[in-house]
Formats: structure tokens, C-alpha cells, sequence
């Protein structure tokens, strides 16, 4: 209707426009700047290279976990079962590593044992959600019921420790940098290769429209199955920075994340309906919780409301990046 | 007027001047709890923040930042490093868990911050103990019991939540002496999860199962639920129970004239750690090391236990307070300078 008055208005507008449906994540990296910069401004340490360090090195694991949870959403899939996952390869790894003794060798092993068990799971979840057809919400609820269960029986406590060479290292430095912004590069080239694979487009164009994908030739089931197998090969890698981290097996560790990780991707600007997303807003997503969670303490909160106030700025944040993304598209 | 005021002005200076020669240094202190489920913890803070408000009167500010809210343990471990990020001088912590801040307390010392954990003790060589020992707690209440039951008759226990450090520790604490009397029959050990509800459950499928119990084992506030089973099947007068430290369990207690005497982890442990805190920062050393315990870094405070004998001082202590409220003891400042040289 503006068009004649203003004919300028329109293209630049299509432009913005264009730019936010290209980067759905956009409105989510504009929160996130806003927080660091609150972060900054209530405690300047909190941005320094120590601080940025501490934050990577808490978080990282949510992120892997939003991630993982990312590919499943795509397809309109959900997992509640992804920290429990985390939980058992945490539990699998440290009592591998702790049975066969510490060297640099036997974890490796573990490591790739955690591999194959956060596969399993995955697969797990994948046949029971796509080819025995239950709803992934309450399938995906169960499996994590399942999950824990085994859990709590390999390691019925928390508390045994991880051998010291390996936490060492994850909390360590190689030349001076530490060692987790060698895992950040990693999950970065990771993704980046992820990103041009075709099972990431084939899942986005099932959660696009599950019968149109069908119809025009996408073996449906086996892209959900393979999207579920992603996410449980993202939650084991999340659970070994848990474990590097935390330097000990708990068989409830990762139970809280599974939410966190589903609100990290929606507030990376990913439609929970699927075929609309991206792994980088997700990653954004995370890192907004992060710095919500460390916000409110910096800002003073008195105790009895830091739960209170840390639910209430992540709900302010999923509803800015919904105004904003909304705005800018309309 | 005004010269009333200078002078004051001047005891004042002097007051400070004198306190400024023992205590240097202004700190900050950071306090974190991972779980926000009873008044106990509750009470706790508040005791610590009270501690920290009484070193001014000695001319030293300790500043309390406090980190309380339902985490899991990397959530826990984010409060350790806000506190960083902080700059505290000291973290006081009840943790969540044994073993997993290893790593996030070794980063604490790197950057020169003293370390303590209360109430549940940690595996870190980077880190204090300073609380109970919950062995030792456990072990009291069955000393008094054996005591109580002259070393004779059927005992049963309820225990928290199956495969918990500081469960396990306290039922280590019972089992030890109850072994040391050969005729102290322990029939039977339920888990009610530390919760009253269950408790009771728990005491009325016992007495119901094992009608000639002469005694009972229970921790926390399990035992005013256990307590209410025992008063409801009228058998007041001829069990011995352990009791807990509520107020609301310590007035039925002297109304009911119950056969109990109670262990006391006294909310107050963290207001202790902090006074060690404090003079630890003074750059005071400790007269014995803190290497108690089985990760050899405790210092153990000393349990008070209430019984018939102190039970009306007990309740004095807690009069006027609210029902939940939990009887209560700390190190003072003159207290914890007695352990530093």
C-alpha cells in the first residue's frame, strides 16, 4: 500500500528481508550481543580470556547438545531422551576408562566405545520414532526413562573419578591455547562439512512436508532414523565434555539438558515444526542461555529469585527473537 | 555537641586503628548451593550472611555473594566459575557432588581463591572440608540408642536416599557400633528418601511387621514422621527412637516426653566455614593441618546431640523462632581463632 508513496522503502525492506531468511539465526546473534555486552558491562572479568574461556568450557557441551537435538528438529522430530544419552556415554566412558587403567590409549578407546554407545542410542530412538511410527515426543520420553535406567545401572552413584590425563588435558593448554578452542575449531569444521552433506538437506526437506518428501522419492524413514543417529553421536560428544569437565561418572548428569538443548534451538530461530533452522543459531542459542545464566548473577540477583528471574529473561529472549524475526520477514 | 562529636570521631578512629592491626584486609566471599529443596539450606545462607555482618564489629567488611538455586552439577560448576569471573577471595560450597569440581577447584586455586566445601564433603586436593563428619553424626545417634536400650534388644533403621555419600557415611557411623553390641539386634534397614511421608510409611510397615522393636535408627526429618507412627500405634513409652532438630519435632518432643536424643548437623556449618574463611584470607595458619577424613582435607566441627538432659535448653534456643526452623550452632570468630595459631 506504500508503494507508490515510497517505492525505496520496499526493495530495502525485501533486502532486510531477505537477509533474515537467509540467517534465520540473525535475530538470536543480535540477543546474544546484547548479553555479552550486559555481561561486560555488570562484570568486565566476565569477558576476559579466562572468563570467555570458563563460559566455552561450561557450555560447550550444551551447545553439542543443541546441536544434536538441531538435526532431529529438522526433520519436525523432537528427542527428549538427548541428556540421558549424555548421562550414559558419561557413565560408559568413565567406567571403561577407569577399569582399563588411564593411559592415553585406553581412552582413546573409551572415547570411541562413548561413540558407538551414543549410535546406538540414536538408532534406538530412530527405529522406534520412524520405522515403528510411535510419536517422538512420548517414544523419545520413554527411551530416556530407558536410558538413565541403564545408567544408574552401570553406575548407581555418582562419583567415580575420570583418570586425571584426561581431564587434565580437556582443562589444559597445548601451546599456550587451551585445549577446548581446539574442540571449538573441530566442531566448527565439523559442522561446516555437516552443513553440505545431503542428509542435512534431505532432513530439512522431510520436516518441510513428511508426504511431499515421500512422494518425491526421499527414503523418509531411514533420513529420520538418520537424524535421530546424528543426534545421538552429537549427545556422546557433548558428554565427554560433560566428563572432561566434571572429571567423574553421575548417571543423572546430563538429565536437565535435554530441555535446555530443545530451548537453545528454538531460540536459535529453528521452527520446532521442522524444515526450517539452522546448527549455528543453535549454537547461538546455547551460548544465549549461558550468558542468561551467568547475567543474572552478575547483575546481583538475590538467591531466592535467581531461578525465578534466569526463567523469566530466557522466556524475554525466545520472545525478542520471535518479535524480531517476525518484524523483519513481514 | 560538636566536640562530643569529634571525640567520638575519635574513638572511633582509634577503635578502627586497633582492629585494622589484627585484621588487614577487606574479602569477598562467594557462596554456592546447588539445591533449594528444604528450610535447612535456607537457614543455612542466612547463618553465613549473619557470620560475614559480624566481622565488621572487628573492622573487617566480608562481602557475601550468594549462588542459590536447583542446579545439576555443570550448573554448579557455572557458579564456581561466575565466582571467578568475580574475583572472590574464598568460594564456600555445598556441593552437589563428591568427585566432579576436581576440575573447576584446581582453575579456583590457579587464580588464588581459597576453597571450601560444607555440608558434603569433596575429593579435591584444591579444596577444604570444613563441616561434620557424617560418620561420626551417624554413630551418635546409635550411641545414644545402645546406650538408652543398655545394650540390648531389636533395632531397626531408615535410611535416606540408597547410594547418597552422606547417607552412606552415616549408616557406615550406625553399623559400627551397633557391632560393638553383640546383643543389639539390627532386624531391619528401610530407605524413606529423607522425606517425612515416607518415613512414616516406612515405621508403620515396620512396626506392623516386627512388633517387639525396642529401638529405632532415623535421620533427619524422617524421624518426625517415624515419630508420629510410633505415638499413633501408642507405643511412645516403649520404643526409643532417634529424633531430628526442628523446632516443630523439638516441642512434640518435650510435650510427648519422648524416649529420643538427636544427632544436630547444625545449619550453622557454613557460618563456620566462613570464619575459617576469613581468618585463612587474614593469612593466619591453622594449628593442625586439615587432613582429616577419607580425601585427607576435613576439619571436622564438633556434633552437638540433644537428649532428655539438654532437651529444655534446646527448646529455649529455639523459642520464638517458626516451626521449621532447625536447632542451630556455629563456630564464632573467638571460636575459630582457637584453631589458628
Amino acid at each position: 500500500m506504500t508503494m507508490a508513496s515510497a517505492p525505496a522503502r520496499p526493495q530495502s525492506r525485501s533486502a532486510l528481508k531477505r537477509t533474515f531468511e537467509r540467517y534465520p539465526f540473525l535475530p538470536a546473534l543480535i540477543i546474544l550481543v546484547v548479553l555479552i555486552v550486559l555481561n561486560g558491562w555488570f562484570q568486565p572479568r566476565s569477558l576476559s580470556f579466562v572468563g570467555i574461556t570458563g563460559l566455552i568450557k561450561t557450555y560447550l557441551a550444551l551447545m553439542l547438545l543443541a546441536v544434536a537435538q538441531t538435526y532431529v528438529i529438522y526433520a519436525g522430530d523432537i528427542d527428549l531422551s538427548a541428556g540421558a544419552i549424555v548421562s550414559l556415554v558419561n557413565v560408559v566412558v568413565v567406567g571403561f576408562m577407569a577399569q582399563w587403567g588411564g593411559d592415553g590409549l585406553t581412552i582413546l578407546a573409551a572415547l570411541g566405545l562413548g561413540l558407538a554407545t551414543g549410535l546406538a542410542c540414536g538408532l534406538v530412538n530412530g527405529i522406534v520414532v520412524a520405522a515403528l511410527r510411535l510419536q517422538a515426543i512420548v517414544a523419545t520420553f520413554a527411551t530416556s526413562i530407558f536410558f538413565t535406567g541403564l545408567a544408574l545401572y552401570i553406575q548407581p552413584v555418582a562419583g567415580t573419578p575420570a583418570p586425571t590425563l584426561f581431564w587434565r588435558t580437556y582443562g589444559g593448554r597445548i601451546l599456550d591455547i587451551p585445549f577446548v578452542f581446539y574442540v571449538v575449531v573441530a566442531f566448527a569444521i565439523l559442522l561446516v562439512v555437516l552443513v553440505r552433506t545431503r542428509l542435512t538437506l534431505r532432513l530439512l526437506a522431510v520436516g518441510d512436508g513428511q508426504q511431499e518428501a515421500f512422494q518425491s522419492g526421499l527414503p523418509v524413514t531411514a533420513v529420520r532414523i538418520g537424524g535421530y543417529a546424528l543426534c545421538g553421536v552429537f549427545a556422546a560428544l557433548a558428554a565427554f565434555c560433560i566428563t572432561g569437565d566434571t572429571a567423574s561418572g553421575d548417571p543423572l548428569v546430563g538429565g536437565k539438558m535435554t530441555l535446555f538443548s530443545i530451548a537453545a534451538v528454538v531460540l536459535g530461530g529453528s521452527a520446532l515444526a521442522g524444515g526450517y533452522g539452522t546448527v549455528v543459531g543453535s549454537v547461538i542459542g546455547a551460548l544465549i542461555i549461558g550468558f542468561i545464566n551467568s547475567l543474572v548473577f552478575f547483575v546481583g540477583t538475590p538467591s531466592e529469585w535467581q531461578n525465578l528471574v534466569q526463567g523469566l529473561a530466557i522466556l524475554l529472549a525466545l520472545m525478542a527473537g520471535v518479535l524480531v524475526g517476525r518484524g523483519a520477514r513481514a | 555537641m560538636k566536640k562530643s562529636l569529634v571525640l567520638s570521631a575519635v574513638a572511633a578512629t582509634a577503635i578502627a586503628f586497633s582492629a585494622l592491626s589484627a585484621y588487614a584486609k577487606d574479602v569477598k566471599i562467594g557462596l554456592s548451593n546447588g539445591w533449594v529443596g528444604s528450610e535447612w539450606r535456607t537457614q543455612m545462607i542466612d547463618e553465613a550472611k549473619a557470620a560475614a555482618e559480624k566481622w565488621k564489629e572487628k573492622g573487617i567488611n566480608v562481602t557475601v555473594e550468594v549462588q542459590s538455586a536447583n542446579v545439576d552439577v555443570p550448573g554448579q560448576i557455572a557458579h564456581v566459575r561466575n565466582f571467578i569471573s568475580e574475583g572472590v577471595d574464598a568460594i564456600i560450597i555445598n556441593p552437589n557432588s563428591p568427585t566432579a569440581f576436581d576440575p573447576v577447584f584446581a582453575q579456583a586455586k590457579e587464580a588464588g581463591i581459597l576453597v571450601i566445601a560444607t555440608d558434603a564433603e569433596v575429593s579435591s586436593p584444591d579444596a577444604l572440608y570444613v563441616g561434620i563428619d557424617q560418620k561420626a553424626w551417624g554413630a551418635a545417634g546409635a550411641e545414644w540408642l545402645a546406650k538408652t536400650l543398655n545394650g540390648k534388644g531389636n533395632v531397626v533403621a531408615i535410611n535416606g536416599v540408597a547410594g547418597h555419600p552422606a547417607n552412606e557415611m552415616r549408616v557406615a557411623g550406625y553399623k559400627e557400633v551397633f557391632a560393638k553390641h553383640p546383643d543389639i539386634k539390627l532386624v531391619n534397614e528401610v530407605n524413606a528418601n529423607w522425606d517425612q511421608a515416607q518415613g512414616q510409611q516406612a515405621m508403620q510397615n515396620l512396626l506392623a511387621t516386627y512388633p517387639d522393636i525396642n529401638g529405632v535408627w532415623v535421620q533427619d526429618g524422617m524421624a518426625a514422621g517415624a515419630w508420629k507412627s510410633i505415638m499413633d500405634a501408642g507405643k511412645t513409652g516403649s520404643i526409643a527412637a532417634t529424633g531430628e532438630i526442628r523446632k516443630d519435632f523439638i516441642d512434640i518432643w518435650t510435650k510427648d516426653k519422648l524416649n529420643s536424643g538427636a544427632s544436630v548437623n547444625p545449619p550453622g556449618v557454613m557460618a563456620s566455614a566462613l570464619n575459617v574463611a576469613v581468618l585463612m584470607l587474614q593469612g593466619k595458619e591453622l594449628k593442625e593441618p586439615a587432613t582429616a577424613g577419607q580425601y585427607k582435607n576435613a576439619m571436622y566441627l564438633p556434633i552437638p546431640f540433644i537428649d532428655g538432659s539438654n532437651l529444655a535448653d534446646a527448646a529455649k534456643a529455639l523459642e520464638g523462632k517458626p516451626g521449621y526452623y532447625s536447632y542451630t550452632s556455629s563456630f564464632s570468630i573467638e571460636d575459630a581463632e582457637k584453631l589458628f595459631k
